[in-house]
């Protein structure tokens, strides 16, 4: 296919298809390196750390934690939207740039989506530990039962979010699973142990690369991507009901789904940026990884924040317009309460930081970008915290208004799924390809 | 045709068109499938019903066989006693003391256990109601660390009493022959068997010397009395005559001699009737759970009371004018037209102890004619009377060696009197009659382990001619004796059982007949008698002059201490109720501790903020003890709390130990009385010290304008009901069909803030009934007390000035506040105190408090933000109007609490009961006996919440529908409501056209908390109505 001189090119360094297999494989196929140890050991501390503070919760009570009387939720939820969001950029790039021909994705995609999975784990730690009897979660499904007719109420939007998320999980996990047999068969191909042989064998359920597996491969794909795509708009939009359907001021709020799916795929891409940076560096992969596809994130990165901050902005005029001194005062409170801190460090984080992304400058200087992107981590941590702690602290009745602190086990169990988090990444990025080799190798000669 | 040689009968042979047909098929009778798939006929079970039995066998199997479920023993009676059905309550009247004072109670027994303590209705006199601290003196009965029997000193295990008796006697002989006295101790007691057994002690041991004492010392009202009339009493008060009530400090409502009785007479009179109520002015410095009621209430140092009190005198036409005097002026005058206005129905008290205070109080009432109508000195009191003399002629002796024994009979010197220790010290043989170890029985040779008042036989006469009959509830937990056996057995009686009767009841039926006379059994089934005489007018021959001169010719003071006691604990005997520590208090909401308490132009003076640990240093010593900033206080007063720093047994390992500190070495007696306004006090902020972290339940004080409390002036309410209702509130549209209640029930509550006084008894009634754990500081410091029922207190401060203000604009922007107008919004108050040019003064306003209570509990709403969000269904709605909890069902996300707007929802975050960590009474075997066997004990990791006492009407709905009947209106209440002493909260039926709820429900005053956001409630309110005039209410939208 012709293309102008003036596109940049989706791969640079001039890579042949074997240099592509060569370079993706080599991580697998050779001993790991020192930065990979360093790396996996630190977050496997990280990962007990998240095992001790979860196992103190179970046996002592939610008493561990400092919620109270009035935030009944603190940081736990918190992080639990904060990682599902995170959880979406994989799918949109793969389902909806897929859908939409964006070939830069496809250095990118894999990596992201195991991110998605990953995160969408950390996520589901939370909403399964918050509950004062863990041991009863099964009663959030609606499964027949031996205790009469009880029933799951589909009024709530927690029954939702079970709904939801396992959803968005199996369809990510199944979407992400298909677009590696063909590169787990060519690790088969090019194994040189028994086990190797064996184990990507066993995954690679047979592929043999005949133009009909490609065929039957590239419709299953979109088919996942077509149904993946709603999942991306869905799935923040029930974990937005959480709170858009409560009566909270603060919380009550129509303009959350859209919100919250923009400042999804912001603090997303977010979370792409800083680990494809790492990996880009440590793997030394700058030639898939180019900063032309830093600059198309960081582009969805100025767009997605700048919605959400229109979305800040909306919604405190909004409150101030609605007549209703709740609403009113919940939004004062957020600016300038005891929690000021906290919405200004969002609005920073946010609003004012991403806006830095209309410089070409920023959008082509990787250790700028990363620096932003977590300063968008942070940001998109601290929405969270904001929404869920500022409403509750100060709601109705000013007899109940209390402040919170973490304890050291919630900020336990915080860090912790960030080990975990790691953990899965790292090995990942050990056993599996960190690119799609096959994906990539259609478009090496490809430009923008 | 086939080639079959045998056939299955002469049909298949024949080929028969009725076996060809049957053949075809498969079964030849068919199967009875229609049988199975109809649901006419239950005894079968279909396929659901067949894998529901089949998985809950396999699930009931597994469970069974992986489980080692743990042995616990039910034994069942061998001969049931009489009346005892297990299951159902039987209810005793009997009586009970908690701060020194005795009052009526019915006892509910649940198989043979008290379990909690009701109001007697046939006690209206004594208030129909109960506080915090009498319910909570339940627990005492089942506390661990109750002595188990007869001990020598510091001797661990019990003796046996016949031998304890013998030593007891020699020692009493021995005493006796060496020509020294025997002290006995009590507590002026109102008890009719405990002084006749002194009387025959006393007749048997004639060196006996029986001195009266009591923690906290009314000896100003009596000396007064004495002087002004010649008999040395407290009068009984009774404030539901009163139309117009004048305090001098005198927290008539919370601490003051008998609030109990006190509240139910003052609420009486609160609810406007025909446009009226009574009016209630409050001259105090501390911030009282009284004033907080009062309609108009003046800070005023306590070192003054006695100029304010000539003020109001001369006012009345008793005195002439004296010069410099600092008082309120207008309002003394206004009180005084009010007083005279209401002549003969209207009442004066004051609370300082000094006798020159208390006879002008009584000049005062002389002259408004209030003896004999407000004020009753022929029934009188007869509680607390103990005069401290007596007890300081006793130490001063003892000093110099001439007592031989001491018998302490129930009460506790050692803890609340500095001088007793050293008294105590040099006398050798000292008896104690203490069911715990406390701080007296600690120092003493012998302890005569005595019972508590359930386990006892008494006739108590707390006024003069009303008598509570108590009758045991229980067998003695462990080995006591009452104190009063053990009197006569040194006495020489012979105080074995009679015909299985125990000497405490032959000794109390024979003091009933000899003393009151007729029938035993009726009165103990009744649990009260009256036999009163008609009221006698005084008379008063007092000059005044010399008095006034005397008081005038004080010496004023910069600041002053103010000992005085909390609503929960009081004067602290029963410092090991964990109960009355955790209920908060109804002024500052503080819970466990006591404080230093500090007005706020005091601590922005210091700088010193809540926590900050100061060193108080008075003539008598000095403590170090936290801060606590109370609004409404006044400039240079500060508080501490009697009744705590209890040196409890080792065995203690919870909050209780080490509670708070002890200032009963401070009260001032140098003068021969005890006063409790410390002048030449000194504070210093401790260098270095941590800030105390307070267990405090609502840190936010102002209402921030909000619609949450309704009130209005009496003059617009006479106006129009409806005053203070206008609101233009857009009416909610509701997604949900309204349920229909039409059938049945409809349960409903409605708390009238008029009568409501916010002394938390119902908080503590509520806890026991539903056994609602209690948590302890730590937690409450978390926010995590898990009371069902809470009484919120909001405080608006009225602007001394006119001011323009400047807000920001997010918090409403620029204001104009007006001369006395309440600011009820902290930016408000913030700009306020920034606008001040003085910065001596900016804080000032914050003395001219407003108080409102607002009891707050679940408000069982139609439209129940909480049902809706359950994934679970572990809330729902019931077709009474309950809104339900299914503790079993409930996984705990939290999502209910999170989403009430009442903020009513309590989550068990830790595991409250058998815990170490919460060693209250839920984690012992004793401590449990408490339990009430209706509620379920939560467990872990559940959300509960107020019921509405659904146990109460499951009960009395069987017990109706066992008995075939309708359930009567208004059968039964439910905990809270049951023990309000001032009736504000009424409970009922509102499909019960005649119960007194579905007549509340149309009252003009009722409205619902923020209703605009649709919740539909089932609990509603009624209007505070003040009593004074009109003030700029802007405050209201």
């Amino acid at each position: 296919m012709y293309s102008a001189d003036i596109r940049q090119p989706l791969v640079t360094g001039g890579k042949t298809y074997a240099n592509v297999t060569e370079d993706i494989c080599r991580p697998i196929e050779n001993k790991p390196t020192k930065s990979w140890w360093t790396g996996f050991i630190i977050a496997i501390i990280l990962l007990l750390v998240l095992v001790v503070s979860l196992s103190w919760t179970v046996w002592e009570g939610i008493g561990t934690w400092n919620v109270n009387k009035s935030v009944m939720w603190g940081w736990d939820i918190t992080n639990f939207v904060f990682w599902v969001g995170i959880g979406h950029a994989g799918t949109l790039i793969s389902a909806i740039l897929l859908l939409f021909r964006q070939k830069w994705r496809m250095s990118i995609n894999r990596s992201a989506e195991a991110m998605t999975i990953f995160a969408v784990f950390c996520a589901a730690i939370f909403p399964l530990f918050h509950m004062g009897r863990i041991w009863m979660m099964y009663w959030t499904l609606p499964l027949p039962n031996a205790f009469g007719s009880l029933w799951v109420n589909f009024h709530s939007p927690l029954l939702w979010d079970v709904f939801a998320i396992s959803t968005y999980l199996s369809v990510s996990l199944v979407f992400w699973y298909i677009g590696l047999i063909p590169d787990i068969a060519t690790i088969r191909d090019r194994a040189t142990t028994k086990a190797r042989k064996f184990w990507y064998g066993l995954f690679a359920m047979g592929w043999n690369g005949s133009a009909k597996s490609w065929g039957r491969y590239e419709i299953v794909a979109l088919i996942l991507a077509g149904i993946s795509t709603p999942l991306v708009l869905s799935v923040h939009t029930i974990v937005s009901m959480d709170f858009a359907t409560s009566v909270i001021p603060g919380w009550h709020t129509t303009i959350f789904p859209p919100y919250f799916v923009a400042g999804a795929i912001f603090s997303g891409f977010g979370m792409v940026l800083t680990l494809l940076l790492i990996v880009r560096q440590v793997m030394n992969y700058k030639d898939y990884i180019t900063t032309e596809h830093l600059e198309a994130m960081t582009k969805v990165i100025l767009l997605t924040g700048s919605i959400v901050g229109l979305a800040y902005i909306t919604e405190f005029v909004i409150a101030a317009y609605s007549g209703y001194e709740y609403e009113q005062y919940a939004f004062a409170n957020r600016m300038f309460g005891p929690y000021a801190w906290a919405y200004w460090t969002m609005m920073f984080c946010n609003l004012v930081a991403p806006q830095v992304f209309w410089s070409k400058w920023a959008r082509t200087t990787p250790w700028f970008i990363f620096i932003i992107s977590i300063i968008v981590n942070i940001g998109m941590w601290f929405e969270r915290f904001v929404i869920i702690v500022t409403s509750l602290h100060r709601d109705f009745l000013p007899s109940s208004w209390v402040m919170y602190h973490a304890s050291w086990v919630e900020v336990g169990i915080f860090l912790g799924t960030f080990g975990l988090f790691f953990t899965c990444f790292f090995l990942f990025a050990k056993f599996m390809p960190v690119i799609n080799m096959a994906e990539i190798k259609t478009i090496i000669k490809d430009k923008e | 045709m086939s080639s079959n040689n045998y056939w299955k009968g002469v049909e298949e042979l024949e080929q028969t068109q009725e076996f060809v047909s049957s053949n075809a098929n498969e079964f030849s009778e068919g199967l009875p499938l229609e049988k199975i798939f109809s649901n006419d006929d239950a005894t079968r079970a279909n396929r659901r019903d067949f894998l529901k039995y089949f998985g809950f066998g396999l699930g009931a199997v597994t469970l069974a066989a992986c489980n080692k479920t743990p042995l616990k023993k039910a034994i069942p009676y061998i001969e049931k006693p009489d009346n005892v059905t297990p299951g159902v309550p039987l209810f005793y009247a009997s009586g009970s003391v908690s701060n020194s004072e005795g009052f009526p109670v019915l006892v509910k027994v649940r198989e043979g256990r008290p379990i909690k303590f009701e109001p007697n209705k046939e006690a209206a006199y004594f208030g129909g109601g109960l506080d915090g601290l009498g319910h909570s003196a339940i627990l005492s009965l089942y506390d661990t660390n109750r002595l188990k029997g007869a001990m020598k000193a510091r001797e661990h295990s019990p003796t046996e009493w016949k031998k304890f008796d013998k030593e007891v006697v020699i020692a009493l002989k021995k005493t006796t022959a060496s020509g020294k006295s025997i002290a006995l101790i009590t507590n002026g007691s109102t008890s009719l068997v405990t002084n006749q057994a002194i009387a025959d002690f006393t007749a048997k041991y004639s060196n006996t010397e029986v001195v009266s004492y009591e923690p906290i010392s009314y000896s100003g009202i009596t000396r007064a009395n004495n002087t002004s009339f010649g008999s040395a009493i407290i009068p009984a008060y009774n404030f539901e005559n009163a139309d117009v009530i004048v305090s001098f400090g005198a927290d008539f409502l919370g601490t003051w001699i008998s609030p109990i009785k006190f509240h139910s007479d003052y609420g009486s009179n609160r609810v406007p009737k025909d446009g009226k109520m009574s009016k209630h002015y409050q001259f105090e410095s501390l911030m009282s759970l009284t004033g907080a009621n009062a309609d108009i209430r003046v800070p005023i140092k306590m070192s003054n009371v006695g100029q304010h009190l000539i003020a109001l005198y001369r006012e009345l036409g008793g005195a002439t004018a004296h010069n410099g005097m600092e008082t309120a002026g207008n309002t003394i005058k206004q009180a005084a037209e009010d007083l005279k206005a209401a002549k003969g129905k209207c009442l004066v008290v004051c609370g300082s102890n000094n006798e020159q205070d208390q006879i002008l109080v009584n000049a005062i009432n002389i002259l408004l004619n209030n003896y004999g109508s407000t004020i009753d000195t022929t029934n009188y009191y007869k509680g607390q009377s103990a005069d401290e003399s007596s007890f300081e002629s006793f130490t001063k002796k003892a000093k110099s060696g001439a007592y031989g024994a001491v018998i302490t009979l129930d009460v506790n010197p050692t803890y609340s009197n500095d001088a007793a220790k050293a008294a105590f010290a040099k006398i050798p043989v000292r008896i104690s009659t203490a069911i715990t170890m406390d701080e007296t029985s600690r120092n003493a040779t012998h302890v005569a382990t005595g019972l508590h008042p359930l386990e006892s036989w008494n006739i108590q006469e707390p006024y003069k001619g009303r008598f509570i009959l108590s009758q045991p509830t229980i067998s003695p937990v462990f080995d006591g004796r009452a104190a009063t056996t053990s009197l006569l057995a040194w006495a020489g009686a012979d105080v074995s059982d009679k015909k299985e009767l125990s000497h405490a009841y032959n000794y109390t039926k024979s003091v009933f007949i000899n003393t009151i006379g007729g029938n035993f059994n009726a009165a103990i089934e009744k649990g009260v008698i009256e036999n009163t005489s008609s009221v006698n007018v005084p008379s008063f021959n007092v000059t005044t002059e010399g008095i006034i001169e005397t008081i005038s010719s004080r010496k004023k003071t910069e600041t002053e201490l103010i000992l005085y006691q909390k609503v929960g604990v009081r004067d602290g005997t029963y410092g090991n109720t964990p109960w009355a520590h955790e209920m908060p208090d109804p002024v500052s909401k503080v819970t466990w501790d006591n404080y230093l308490s500090v007005s706020m132009p005091d601590a922005k003076k210091n700088d010193w903020k809540n926590g900050d640990v100061l060193k108080v240093t008075t003539s008598t010593g000095s403590i170090e003890i936290p801060v606590l900033i109370q609004p409404g206080q006044s400039k240079g007063t500060y508080g501490i709390a009697l009744g705590y720093g209890r040196v409890l047994p080792e065995e203690v390992k919870n909050d209780l130990k080490d509670l708070g500190k002890n200032v009963y070495p401070m009260v001032d007696m140098k003068s021969g009385n005890a006063n409790y306004t410390i002048a030449g006090v000194t504070f210093e902020k401790v260098a270095g010290a941590r800030l105390y972290e307070f267990g405090i339940t609502q840190t936010h004080y102002s209402i921030e304008g909000r619609d949450i409390i309704r009130e209005a002036s009496l003059d617009a309410f006479r106006k129009d009901p409806k005053a203070g209702q206008h609101f233009h509130k857009p009416k909610p549209i509701s997604l949900w069909h309204d349920h229909d209640y039409s059938k049945g029930h409809h349960w409903a509550m409605a708390i009238d803030l008029n009568s409501c006084t916010g002394c938390s008894a119902c908080i503590v009634s509520c806890s026991i009934e539903n056994n609602v754990p209690i948590v302890g500081r730590d937690e409450v410091r978390r926010r995590r007390e898990m009371h069902w029922l809470r009484i919120d207190r909001y405080y608006s401060f009225e602007a001394p000035e006119a001011k323009e203000l400047s807000v920001s604009i997010v918090y409403g922007g620029n204001q104009t506040v007006a001369k006395g107008e309440y600011m009820s919004q902290e930016k408000v108050m913030e700009a306020y105190s920034d606008n001040s040019e003085n910065e001596d003064t900016a804080y000032d306003y914050y003395q001219n408090v407003k108080v409102a209570h607002q009891p707050m509990m679940c408000q069982h709403c139609d439209n129940a933000p909480c049902e809706t969000v359950c994934p679970v269904l572990a809330t729902t709605h019931s077709t009474e109007g309950l809104n339900q909890m299914t503790y079993n069902r409930c996984i705990g996300t939290k999502y209910c609490g999170n989403n009430c707007p009442y903020k009513v929802r309590r989550f068990n975050w830790f595991r409250y009961n058998e815990n170490e960590k919460f060693d209250y009474h839920f984690s012992n075997d004793l401590g449990k006996m408490v339990i009430n066997p209706d509620v379920t004990v939560r467990s872990r990791g559940v959300m509960e919440k107020c019921s509405f006492c659904v146990q109460r009407i499951q009960s009395a709905k069987l017990t109706a529908k066992r008995d075939n009947r309708k359930l009567g209106t208004d059968e039964f209440t439910v905990a809270c409501a049951q023990t309000c002493p001032s009736n504000a909260i009424v409970f009922g039926d509102l499909n019960d056209k005649t119960s007194e709820i579905s007549k509340l429900y149309k009252n003009e005053r009722s409205y619902h908390v923020i209703e605009e956001i649709g919740t539909k409630p089932s609990v509603q309110y009624l209007t505070k109505i003040r009593n004074k005039q009109e003030s700029i209410n802007k405050n209201i939208h």
